[in-house]
């Protein structure tokens, strides 16, 4: 295991506390705790991108980061107007 | 000494994503938490395009690094103020400030 991978693994137990905050509280704390993962998710993928030396999935981050800007947007707004 | 900087913004990164996750879990209310997106979107993943530098020195994996962090860099500002403003709609029924909010503001056209 080389230190890519073991940053992953401490990047990917990061999701344990965003998972505790998405799945319990009120609908304001769990918006928070997904756009956390959001974000960590789009960084861990980084990292076990070149972990594992397959730097040609590089766009899965990428668009990962994209689609988490798009589904927060969402989210909010719906919070805003329908929750 | 490359490997060692390697090291070194990685363990950075990991730990931003721990301070931004155990500073969101600690605070009292939502939009306090919010204000920990910016570790991990902020600087951890400014660092990812050096640690991908020393990695493979200029190449397109260093570059789709960069897109990753500058779009992070720049969602995270727009995301956080959509979500307050959200919270606060949600919680107040309204999102411009009146007399009547808890909440201290300073009034337009006001004289300091």
């Amino acid at each position: 295991m080389n230190a890519w991978l073991m940053a992953t693994c401490g990047v990917g137990a990061c999701l344990v506390p965003c998972a505790v905050v998405c799945l319990r509280g009120k609908p304001e704390w769990r918006l928070v705790g997904f756009e956390m993962s959001g974000i960590i998710v789009a960084i861990l993928m980084a990292l076990y991108v070149a972990g594992t030396n397959r730097l040609a999935f590089m766009d899965l981050p990428l668009s990962e980061a994209l689609l988490s800007f798009g589904g927060g947007l969402v989210f909010a707004r719906f919070l805003e107007k329908h929750l | 000494m490359i490997s060692t900087i390697q090291y070194v913004l990685l363990g950075m990164i990991v730990l931003l994503c721990w301070l931004g996750c155990i500073g969101m879990l600690r605070m009292r209310n939502p939009t306090q938490a919010l204000n920990y997106l910016s570790f991990p979107a902020g600087i951890g993943a400014v660092l990812l395009p050096f640690a991908f530098l020393c990695l493979s020195g200029w190449s397109i994996a260093t570059l789709k690094a960069t897109m990753i962090a500058l779009l992070l860099l720049a969602s995270n500002s727009v995301v956080t103020h959509a979500t307050a403003r959200a919270i606060r709609v949600r919680t107040l029924g309204h999102w411009e400030p009146r007399d009547e909010d808890d909440l201290e503001y300073v009034k337009e056209n006001q004289p300091e």
